[in-house]
């Protein structure tokens, strides 16, 4: 990415796991697949033609979110700064967080049941402010874990209370 | 912070300054129980219902003249009243608190346990509240909040008045490492709002487009009385009744809540006082206000008149709105003046505001020229809205975090908008649709004001937390 979203020059982003985009692809095509096909079959009893038409959307929405899917993948990045971290994502709703360490109020690592079967987790940082919403998706745990505990270590050192 | 210049006067400053209780140098831990009345003030309300549902029976019963007493609906009213009360005295007979070095502690739960532990040099503000229930019979609740995220309030409720004051003393001073048995520190009146004003204000807030709404049932009473249509007209007239009855409801809940609203300064901090049946006294310590808003709402304009609203942590944003309530009308130029003087001697006017490039319109039709942004070298300045007007306020020292964002639209026109990231309150700041360049070379700033800012913060006057 480049422009106004860009990394700090001679930083670049830590990037997250290409296995996101197959964690979403899996399932786009294990819920979006079976969806359309039985509504352009349900259509199809109705209207042989109004099945196609249906079934023949069907199939581009769920292209153009293969398609996106691999877009947002590489929308994902981050880098841990002397001060802060910086997390960027959204290839569509483009958006650059900056949490300073010592404003982090605490550090989650989530996993979800198919996130976990991937084999990924999410980082997520919390402050005193409730829209920071800054999270780091993707991460594979031997990424994730350290870069939590280097997080919380910087945490207490620049610790500035609110 | 309120060390230098001393507020802005007003001219006018009702402290009702109360005489400072105090108690002589106790054991290192204190520990307390509710007042004994508790009960009756836990369950006032349905209290307060079960004795006009007893009246009410005992009143029909005597209409009726025949037949004995309603027997069984007066032994339920009882029955709740008796439940009532002895679940308040479970309550009070559970819960012990102590008040021990820099930590408050608090011990309930008769079954389950809970002890709750709070840190005093967390502690964000200390409120002295009397819902009219407590006020009868002269009790206080003291809430304590901390910077948590959520339910990080502690009630105690119910203490003797004093008590309550004295405790808010005492761990205002803890809080400030003034040690125990602190004398409550001496008031300076800042503001107060006189009643007409408040009366005029309340009013004249509710001028908006929403005014227009007010027109439906009198259109449908006449539509429907003109065509003979009986229904229409009915449903007019209920439309009538039941806004005139919310309307009634609202205005008397705010100028009742707003009644007597007096601002006043203290060494252990802002100290807000308002209230007519329920009353509410509280104490922000310095340094504890996160960021401030100064909102015009369209029927104030004419009159230049503002209202002064803050982010403090622990306070709630929604459920809590009445306390974060700082000033809820005074002049404009006061007004600016007062979150001046707040934020630590700032002359707002002098920040220069710009709007954003002119193919933001294509985004925000009308309003794109009311987003203006101006910041120096201590706070940020929004000020939006074309009708009703905010200029929002935030430090760069209180910044949470800093955030760019852009949709695909905004991405079209080459527009971003960079958010500072505040506690949860009225006040969200952000410059909105600006150049996507310039944006980022903002955002790059404001992250640089804040670093700066939070490495060199703290003045001597302000104590610091965690």
């Amino acid at each position: 990415m480049e422009g106004p979203f860009a990394a700090p020059p001679d930083h670049p982003w830590s990037r997250v796991s290409p296995r996101l985009a197959s964690m979403r692809r899996a399932v786009l095509a294990g819920v979006g697949l079976p969806a359309t096909v039985v509504i352009a079959y349900a259509c199809g009893l109705a209207s042989a033609t109004a099945g196609g038409i249906v079934g023949a959307v069907g199939l581009v929405v769920l292209a153009a979110g293969w398609f996106s899917i691999g877009r947002n993948l590489k929308s994902w990045g981050y880098l841990e700064r002397s001060d802060d971290l910086m997390v960027t994502h959204g290839a569509l709703f483009q958006r650059l967080v900056v949490v300073p360490y010592g404003r982090m109020q605490l550090v989650d690592v989530e996993a979800g049941p198919i996130e976990r079967s991937f084999g990924l987790v999410t980082v997520k940082l919390h402050t005193a402010a409730a829209t920071t919403d800054a999270r780091v998706r993707g991460l594979t745990p031997s990424v994730a874990e350290p870069l939590r505990d280097r997080l919380t270590q910087r945490g207490e050192a620049h610790a500035s209370g609110l | 912070m309120a060390s230098e210049g001393g507020p802005p006067s007003l001219g006018a400053g009702g402290s009702g300054g109360w005489e400072p209780a105090r108690t002589g140098s106790g054991p290192d831990e204190e520990t307390f129980r509710l007042h004994p009345l508790t009960p009756l003030a836990l369950g006032g309300r349905i209290l307060g219902l079960l004795v006009v549902f007893t009246l009410f029976s005992l009143a029909g019963q005597r209409a009726d003249q025949g037949g004995g007493p309603n027997v069984v609906a007066l032994t339920l009213y009882g029955g709740l009243a008796v439940l009532v009360v002895v679940r308040g005295l479970i309550t009070v007979a559970v819960t012990r608190y102590h008040l021990f070095g820099g930590e408050l502690r608090i011990d309930s739960g008769l079954l389950a346990k809970q002890s709750k532990r709070v840190r005093l040099d967390r502690v964000q503000s200390v409120d002295v509240l009397q819902p009219l229930s407590a006020r009868i019979f002269g009790l206080a609740e003291v809430k304590v909040t901390t910077a948590g995220t959520e339910r990080s309030a502690v009630h105690l409720r119910f203490l003797a008045l004093p008590v309550a004051r004295q405790l808010r003393a005492d761990l205002l001073g803890r809080a400030g490492g003034g040690g125990e048995g602190a004398p409550e520190a001496p008031e300076r009146p800042v503001a107060a709002v006189p009643h007409g004003q408040l009366v005029k204000a309340v009013l004249l807030e509710m001028v908006s487009w929403r005014l227009g709404l007010v027109l439906v049932g009198p259109v449908l009473t006449v539509v429907g009385r003109r065509n003979g249509h009986g229904a229409t007209t009915g449903v007019g007239v209920v439309i009538i009744v039941w806004f005139v009855f919310l309307v009634v409801i609202d205005v008397w809940r705010r100028i009742s809540t707003l009644w007597d609203f007096t601002l006043t300064d203290s060494p252990d901090g802002l100290r807000i006082r308002h209230g007519l049946l329920s009353t509410s006294r509280q104490t922000v310590p310095p340094g504890r206000i996160q960021a401030v808003l100064i909102h015009q709402p369209v029927g104030w304009r004419l009159f230049g008149w503002a209202q002064i609203r803050m982010n403090v942590a622990g306070y709630a944003g929604g459920t809590d709105a009445r306390s974060t309530m700082l000033l809820p009308v005074a002049d404009r130029e006061y007004a600016l003046a007062l979150v001046g003087w707040l934020l630590g001697g700032i002359d707002l006017s002098t920040i220069p505001l710009d709007r954003p490039p002119r193919r933001a319109a294509a985004r925000a039709p009308l309003w794109w020229r009311a987003q203006l942004v101006g910041s120096d070298e201590h706070v940020l300045v929004s000020r939006h809205g074309l009708l009703s007007r905010t200029i929002d306020i935030v430090p760069h020292e209180r910044t949470q975090s800093t955030r760019l964002t852009a949709g695909p639209w905004q991405r079209v026109l080459g527009l971003a908008t960079v958010h500072l990231d505040s506690t949860r309150g009225p006040v969200k700041i952000r410059a909105a649709n600006r150049d996507a360049a310039a944006a980022r070379l903002l955002f790059d700033l404001q992250v640089d004001r804040a670093r700066r800012a939070r490495l060199g913060r703290w003045s001597p006057s302000a104590p610091r937390p965690g």
